[in-house]
């Protein structure tokens, strides 16, 4: 349905828009060297992917420090505070948690979450899909050295998949690149949706997905224009900022 | 580079903590409770109800609701993005898991310094002892701005001016409207989570004319309507 190969209606092509695959091999032209092309393309390409990302997050992290500094109501709270309060003190040993430490644990969750959903929704672009499994999320905390901790949640099969990825694609730093024509680095992998899941998700989904116009590449622009709007912000432009802003808490 | 550093540095912490052989023994059960949550979600468009029988209420109670989670996460999805279930109960599981690791960590501290509370400052600190460094500047303005309004609240019981208004009185006209909703900021706070449930498309808060876009259709709306407007005003910031 959704075009995502150069599908620019709205938009001129930002520096760091995330290409597919193909538009990759077509765009970055392939750097000379003494060892073999395809495979040094291979890792020059794959080294530009992971420089792409890490400017989604570090625009991620930017975005969020300019919001933060917006806030003007702690009152509407993304996540129940008796929850986390609770969970806090699943820990016999916790005694007594001040009035702040949920507060401050709210807006963290917020930033856990959303850090854990970016990069695993990387992970699903990377193999050209829209649905986030369980899988990307297996693989943004196999890649992520601060969410070792979470090692124990996803089963050993979903890293399992991590790892054969990151041998297809040849540019793994902890995989030695194997000599492999393969000169692509977006194999097709994953597993099927299940179609019960996909049955169930698909009803709640319709709506958006029917009115759905922007392609990935509009997630982008998103992080893009809302910095923008932070800019506007910092200089004090703002009606339509600040109203924004106001939204963003409701 | 994210690959550089060994993950037997990182077995220390976990070794420390206990809570995740806790938490560990018990993620298999709640499988089939978050299955019941998500489809309850499904159902009601978001809106969680609780209908569940008291064992599987109270397993529940050891994540965060699945609906305040997905909503955040579409805030940073592309709109045709889908979310399968079990990543949705993933994610409730990993920010569980998350709460007790930070916890843990900032338990020990106060312990080690016999303190019997733990503060925002011991939460900041555990973060940053675990590798969280980005989270630790944005959230220190967090907790800042949060002391600040209520000490103005404070102020405000004395009848002094809020400070707030000073700092930001020069920024213009934007700063104006928040500063004047701070007077009734429930029920105000409330209608803007309705509609930001209903609408379903939290991503559009992100931007602040798209935000405006969606307050003056008033929520009514198809979600095809306030799409194209949204296209509009992102041409403003190109």
């Amino acid at each position: 349905m959704d075009n995502n190969n150069n599908n620019n209606n709205q938009q001129p092509p930002p520096t760091s828009v995330y290409p597919p695959g193909s538009a990759v091999t077509t765009v970055i032209p392939p750097p000379p060297s003494g060892s073999a092309s395809i495979v040094t393309g291979g890792g020059a390409t794959y080294h530009h992917l992971l420089q792409q990302q890490q400017q989604q997050l570090q625009m991620f992290w930017t975005y969020q420090r300019q919001e933060i500094e917006q806030v003007n109501d702690f009152k509407n709270h993304q996540l129940p505070l008796a929850r986390i309060k609770k969970i806090m003190k699943a820990d016999e040993d916790v005694r007594m948690i001040s009035a702040e430490a949920p507060i401050l644990f709210a807006k963290a969750c917020e930033l856990f979450i959303l850090e854990l959903t970016i990069r695993s929704w990387l992970h699903a672009e990377e193999n050209k899909r829209r649905t986030l499994q369980k899988n990307d999320i297996a693989a943004a905390i196999t890649r992520t050295d601060i969410f070792d901790f979470l090692v124990d949640i996803v089963p050993r099969e979903e890293i399992k998949e991590e790892e054969d990825a990151a041998s297809a694609l040849g540019g793994g730093g902890m995989v030695a690149p194997a000599a492999s024509g393969v000169p692509y680095y977006y194999p097709p992998m994953g597993q099927p949706a299940v179609p019960g899941g996909m049955m169930i998700g698909r009803p709640a989904m319709d709506p958006s997905g029917v009115y759905a116009q922007p392609p990935s590449q509009a997630w982008q622009s998103v992080w893009q224009n809302s910095a923008g709007g932070g800019d506007d912000v910092s200089y004090g432009s703002g009606g339509s900022s600040g109203h924004g802003n106001l939204d963003s808490q409701g | 580079m994210e690959r550089g550093a060994p993950f037997s540095h990182y077995q220390l912490p976990k070794s420390i903590s206990e809570l995740n052989l806790d938490q560990h023994s018990n993620n298999p059960t709640p499988m089939t409770s978050s299955v019941v949550v998500a489809g309850a979600g499904d159902k009601n468009n978001g809106i969680v109800v609780q209908q569940q029988p008291p064992c599987v209420a109270r397993e529940q109670d050891q994540y965060m609701p699945i609906a305040n989670v997905i909503r955040i996460m579409r805030k940073t999805l592309p709109s045709h993005a889908k979310i399968s279930d079990d990543a949705k109960e993933t994610i409730q599981e990993c920010v569980s898991e998350y709460i007790s690791f930070v916890t843990g960590e900032a338990n020990e501290r106060c312990q080690r310094e016999q303190r019997k509370t733990i503060t925002a400052e011991d939460i900041l600190w555990a973060m940053s002892k675990l590798g969280f460094d980005n989270y630790v500047d944005p959230l220190t303005v967090f907790i800042n701005r949060y002391r600040e309004i209520e000490t103005d609240r404070g102020s405000a019981l004395r009848g002094e001016p809020p400070s707030l208004r000073q700092t930001y009185g020069g920024n213009g006209i934007g700063f104006h409207g928040p500063s004047h909703g701070l007077p009734p900021p429930g029920p105000y706070g409330y209608g803007m989570l309705d509609q930001s449930m209903v609408m379903g498309g939290g991503r559009y808060y992100q931007n602040g004319s798209s935000g405006q876009d969606e307050s003056s259709v008033g929520g009514g709306s198809s979600s095809s309507i306030n799409g194209m407007p949204a296209f509009d005003h992102y041409g403003q910031y190109k």
